[in-house]
């Protein structure tokens, strides 16, 4: 029958697909694997994290970080600073001095122009950005020399930093933006053949891997690798076993349970990094949505001292980390002089009692008023939160407090107020996830401050916890003013203490980052913020 | 013959149309592509709003799918956030063949999703190649020999691999073949992607990246189809058609491969026919294991983070070709067997 | 489709080996002559003992007791199937996760059969317009990949269902979640099948008959017809267990199945697998329960195929 024919036709049509492509590479080579496969590389059209770490080999900034989250100048002659005039006496103007010979990976010249076309880009109304923070900022930004770029800021603003992270190539863009009438379809987004990070794109094969090789431009000298791999491997445990197998050479975002296994190989070294993120739980204190006890900081006192944070970083993550203190764990910004609340059940059950929950009707739930003592805890579907759900149920049940477990699937879990999130609309008493300061390594954050609550009227606001602090909102405002660094690190030491009173934020562990790196890499110096930094360095032994 | 084919494709119309439907509504109630926007610096309040304005996921569910049917170029959208529109539309509607741009990579859905449709038909037709082959040598052999050893042993393997979840299987192969394989410093086979992007795409990378995934996927199907084909062989063996062939003296060999194996692989075009169109659809769970970069991990991923012009028109895709199928198998179905006829 | 259906081949119904019995002694004895059912049976009854028996020995609070110091410990005398990432008993859970994997199998299928057999009776018995729509509609449902269905089907329900409380146990929202989106995805066979029993009979001649005496169309369809379709109808209900419960645990293993502290055999598997190497009864032991439910819930249906159709008896 038609059998063999089918067969023959499969086999040309795999001949066929098969041979066309690109030809076996050679040289140094490093793969990396990450699990989510970037959606754009235009910073202007990708928020996620690894869309971030794919593009800056391919883009350079102004500067990045280096292994100690210290200001690297990339770009720039040296970082502006008060001191060397980089910053205005009053703290409104930057002035950004150049390299000079700076060269994109085509020859063309890269100068103050692009830092302008970046800046206009991501303000333009024709086109539509993620985000344009911390575009929308900015005053204005000028070129008044090819080697200078001054940006003006209406008054102070301090997490400057956050500006020209990565600049646009204004001779390849502009013709697109000028026929197109937007940067948003632009096949550059997905393909930037012209760049100036240490590789340059050369193909992504969509759903496998993206290919980048050396940049003989390169600003601090061409790398010593000749072609870096980013492959795509969603599922969790075939990433572990292409790690293993040698079939990818970097990871991250490996469970803290898997650590033992990888380090087993022999070939595998597991680094941990501050990424700003903390595992926490959030606590719910809007009167209109949060169960009545939430609102008694002493009840959210005992729930965070009745929660024992220790048996989760000790037994279901191995001891590879520990509770976080505050929402700065591991920076500077954080207050030294806080301790996490300790595990203590009598004393929590003495606040409970004291705050009048007490179990007058003998069902083992604590109750007050007639209304019982049952809370909802609510996170999505994260194996290690579901995990966490089942332990602090049992344990907040022995001091008689009843936890209702609820998880979503995370695109409707983090759904906003106006499409009725659970988080967002405040069905929930406590929730647990994880985040980070919005510029790491910067400290600040908008979860917190009264504006910030959704409402009906403005229903897009992060502040998902109803919390409205006044003297937290001016400390707020004080510190995004403030650009002397030691100042601002007073101020935030200020703020940690005020949500560490108010019991707002519980961290559950400091989830700093996880680093896989096959021991024939040499050189490579990870940080939290921008983990290849210093990939032009990066070698391999064979 | 050509009216009943119009005829056909005419009742498709509403079928198509109800399935838009139903899907478009299901999808909007399912996620919310902006909440998908995480990261470090997710986009904040003010941008949120005007990407819903943007990409018009402020309009009620219905305006949406009226958008998405027939386009938004003939009204405006509000894109500063003053409450009257000020942009043309750019879109043109699926009538007019746009399923619109991904809200993921920006690109054109269709575009999205025809780069994925090659992978997947490398990988499912190789394992439906395999399907077949195997299952007709299994299949047939059960029914010449019935009850036998080799039927029971081949039936009960069958049965097995049959109640077995696919990414057990799926996991089992990659452990033994991959990572103990290896471990055991036996020749192995690798363990995720389609190739290794640093050799390249040769015919040698692909077809042994193909193997673990292609296998799990058989075994499951090879019990199905052997079962079906075992039995429709059964049949027409015992009919007595073959009994008078047998009574005739016909040899044996032209007994079974002419007559009796032609009827019975005839209800196999039948499920060949339905299952085509769902290849299509790719392998969501073995396409995530083995990082296979095909369509049902296209669906996966795009699923999370609510991007429903994909999915949606990835859907449409697989329902029209469904369609298109089912014409076709009727059609070949006639010419099998003359004994059907259509007015 | 329907149309494509060869006219089916001469059978000869009688058997000389079977003397005049009963209707549903043949069937038994038919069924018992079918090894593999009657060996699938006795596995359906060890597993149904298994999960009930099981349940008066732990009790639901220490199949979900967990100690964390207790992590992934390996199978010993006090945990015979080990204990997962929160340390807790195995054996104990997979005993509570097996009563709900197989009520979702059961409930999802009464959802199926009783949509699809009263979506195809109306089609049948009817006709006509209301043929055509609901046609349409299973073949709506069959145009779309079933798993890619349930999947965005399983994130639309997703925390929309509260959780009930039933026989003093508390049943979490997203088992309902799972059932309903099962039976609303599977009905479309059942449907053709009973349609085409329908399409069959109402033109007979006691059919005829029951509506010249002006006797109900209710009760036409449901006690004069429906009986025919009823032996398909239990053969593909039988099938449908076994398939439901593989269909939880594919949604349970991309990350949308049932929620904790519920356990089903899908969901201990979920995660589990990440534990391939290093505490392989996570995996092992839910797994063996979902292959041998599987497997013996299929003997059984293919029994009973065998056993409800008399052309089952005419092998060699």
């Amino acid at each position: 029958m038609s059998l063999r024919r089918l067969v023959l036709l499969l086999v040309v049509a795999m001949l066929v697909v098969t041979t066309i492509g690109p030809v076996a590479a050679q040289g140094k080579s490093v793969t990396i694997a990450f699990d989510q496969e970037p959606d754009s590389l235009n910073p202007m059209y990708t928020t996620m994290t690894f869309a971030g770490y794919v593009y800056a080999l391919f883009l350079a900034g102004a500067w990045n970080y280096d292994a100690d989250l210290t200001p690297n100048p990339v770009l720039v002659s040296e970082i502006p600073s008060l001191e060397n005039g980089g910053i205005s006496e009053d703290g409104t103007t930057i002035t950004i001095h150049l390299k000079e010979g700076l060269l994109w990976s085509d020859g063309e010249p890269l100068t103050s122009e692009d830092f302008v076309f970046t800046y206009e880009m991501f303000v333009s109304e024709k086109n539509s950005p993620l985000t344009r923070d911390p575009y929308d900022k900015i005053a204005s930004v000028e070129a008044p020399d090819p080697l200078t770029v001054v940006v003006t800021f209406p008054e102070p603003y301090a997490p400057w930093l956050g500006t020209f992270r990565y600049v646009l190539p204004k001779h390849i863009l502009q013709p697109y933006f000028e026929t197109d009438g937007t940067l948003d379809n632009a096949e550059w987004n997905r393909a930037p053949v012209v760049g100036s990070g240490p590789f340059v794109f050369d193909s992504w094969e969509v759903g496998s891997f993206i290919r980048g090789v050396r940049n003989e431009n390169y600003v601090g000298g061409a790398p010593v690798l000749d072609t870096i791999v980013v492959r795509f491997i969603p599922d969790a445990e075939s990433y572990l076993a292409a790690l293993k197998n040698g079939d990818a050479d970097v990871g991250t975002f490996v469970a803290y349970s898997d650590i033992p296994e990888l380090e087993a190989t022999g070939h595998l070294n597991v680094g941990v990094y501050v990424s700003g993120y903390n595992e926490a739980w959030y606590m719910n204190v809007n009167p209109e949505t949060a169960h009545p006890a939430m609102l008694d900081v002493n009840v959210r006192k005992a729930l965070a001292m009745a929660f024992n944070r220790e048996q989760i970083t000790n037994d279901l993550l191995l001891g590879y980390t520990y509770p976080a203190v505050t929402y700065w764990e591991g920076t500077p910004y954080s207050n030294p002089d806080l301790a996490a609340y300790p595990y203590d059940p009598a004393a929590a059950a003495a606040l409970l009692d004291e705050a009048g929950w007490v179990d007058s009707d003998g069902d083992g739930i604590r109750d007050k008023d007639g209304t019982a003592l049952s809370l909802r805890f609510v996170t999505n579907t994260r194996q290690i939160r579901m995990d966490v759900q089942v332990v602090v149920q049992q344990a907040f049940a022995e001091l008689g407090i009843e936890v209702v477990l609820e998880n979503y699937p995370s695109d409707i879990f983090f759904n906003s107020y106006a499409d009725g999130g659970p988080i967002a609309t405040g069905q929930y008493d406590f929730a647990e996830w994880s985040s980070s300061p919005n510029g790491f390594p910067d400290p600040d954050t908008i979860r917190f401050t009264c504006d910030e609550i959704p409402t009906a009227d403005d229903p897009m606001g992060d502040n998902w916890q109803g919390y409205c602090n006044p003297a937290l909102d001016a400390l707020f405002a004080e510190q995004a003013k403030t650009t002397d660094y030691d100042a601002r690190v007073a101020i935030f030491h200020q703020i940690s203490q005020v949500i560490y009173d108010d019991v707002i934020w519980v961290g559950v562990w400091y989830d700093a980052d996880t680093w896989i790196l096959n021991s024939r890499i040499q050189n490579a110096a990870i940080n939290g913020a921008s983990p290849f930094w210093n990939i032009a360095q990066w070698d391999v032994t064979e | 013959m050509g009216r009943y084919i119009i005829r056909r494709l005419l009742q498709a119309v509403p079928l198509l149309f109800i399935i838009s439907l139903v899907l478009f509504v299901l999808m909007q109630a399912s996620g919310d592509p902006l909440a998908t926007l995480g990261g470090r610096q997710p986009p904040r309040a003010e941008d949120r709003e005007r990407l819903a304005r943007q990409w018009g996921l402020d309009k009620p569910i219905l305006v949406q799918y009226l958008y998405w049917l027939i386009g938004n170029d003939w009204t405006l959208v509000d894109v500063n956030g003053d409450g009257t529109g000020d942009q043309p539309g750019t879109r043109l509607g699926v009538l007019r063949g746009d399923f619109g741009n991904s809200l993921v990579t920006r690109q054109p859905a269709m575009q999205v999703i025809a780069e994925r449709i090659p992978n997947t038909l490398i990988l499912m037709l190789t394992a439906e190649a395999l399907i077949i082959i195997f299952s007709l040598f299994i299949g047939v052999y059960s029914a010449l020999h019935p009850y036998s050893f080799f039927d029971n042993v081949l039936t009960g393997f069958s049965f097995i691999t049959f109640s077995m979840p696919i990414f057990w299987i799926a996991l089992m192969l990659m452990y033994i073949f991959a990572i103990r394989f290896k471990a055991w410093g036996l020749p192995y086979l690798p363990t995720v992607g389609m190739y290794d992007p640093v050799v390249g795409r040769t015919f040698a990378q692909v077809a042994s990246h193909l193997v673990l995934p292609a296998m799990s996927i058989a075994l499951i199907d090879i019990a199905r189809y052997s079962r079906y084909i075992r039995s429709n062989m059964l049949e027409v063996i015992n009919s007595d058609y073959i009994r008078t062939a047998r009574a005739k003296g016909l040899r044996e060999r032209s007994i079974l491969f002419v007559h009796a194996f032609k009827n019975a692989a005839l209800p196999l075009v039948t499920i060949v026919g339905m299952d085509l169109p769902l290849l299509l659809a790719g392998a969501v769970v073995t396409e995530r294991i083995f990082a296979w970069p095909g369509m049902g991990r296209l669906f996966l991923d795009h699923l999370n983070r609510a991007d429903f012009p994909v999915m949606m028109g990835l859907l449409m895709l697989i329902s029209v070709a469904v369609v298109v199928f089912q014409l076709l198998t009727d059609l070949v179905y006639t010419w099998l067997d003359p004994r059907i006829r259509y007015a | 489709m329907a149309t494509t259906e060869a006219p089916s081949l001469p059978v000869s119904l009688a058997n000389d080996e079977i003397p005049a019995r009963s209707l549903w002694q043949m069937m038994l004895r038919r069924f018992i002559k079918h090894r593999m059912a009657l060996i699938g049976f006795f596995i359906l009854v060890g597993i149904l003992l298994y999960v009930t028996i099981g349940s008066l020995i732990f009790t639901e609070a220490y199949a979900n007791y967990n100690d964390t110091s207790l992590r992934l410990q390996p199978p010993s005398a006090e945990h015979p199937f080990g204990t997962d990432t929160v340390g807790r008993d195995i054996l104990a859970r997979t005993v509570y996760g097996g009563q709900i994997s197989l009520i979702i199998g059961i409930l999802a299928v009464t959802v199926a059969v009783t949509l699809g057999t009263a979506i195809g009776a109306l089609a049948g018995y009817y006709g006509g317009l209301v043929d055509s729509i609901l046609m349409r509609l299973t073949e709506a449902m069959l145009s779309i990949p079933s798993l890619l269905l349930l999947l965005v089907m399983a994130k639309f329900f997703s925390g929309k269902i509260p959780d009930v409380n039933l026989l003093g146990r508390t049943f979490s929202g997203s088992v309902i979640v799972i059932i309903l989106i099962i039976g609303l995805t599977s009905w479309t066979y059942l449907a053709r099948i009973v349609r085409s029993t329908f399409l069959s009979i109402r033109e007979q001649e006691f059919i005829l008959a029951a509506r010249a005496l002006g006797i109900p169309d209710r009760r036409i369809i449901l006690s004069h017809i429906l009986p025919n379709a009823l032996a398909p109808i239990i053969v593909a209900a039988t099938l449908g267990v076994a398939s439901a419960i593989l269909s939880e645990a594919y949604i349970s293993f991309l990350g949308m199945g049932v929620r904790p502290p519920t356990a089903t055999w899908g969901s201990m598997l979920d995660g589990a697998y990440q534990y391939l190497e290093e505490a392989p009864w996570l995996w092992f032991y839910p797994g063996l329960l979902i292959i041998l439910t599987v497997m013996s819930i299929n003997f059984v249906g293919d029994g009973l195929r065998d056993a409800l159709d008399p052309r089952g008896d005419k092998k060699v």
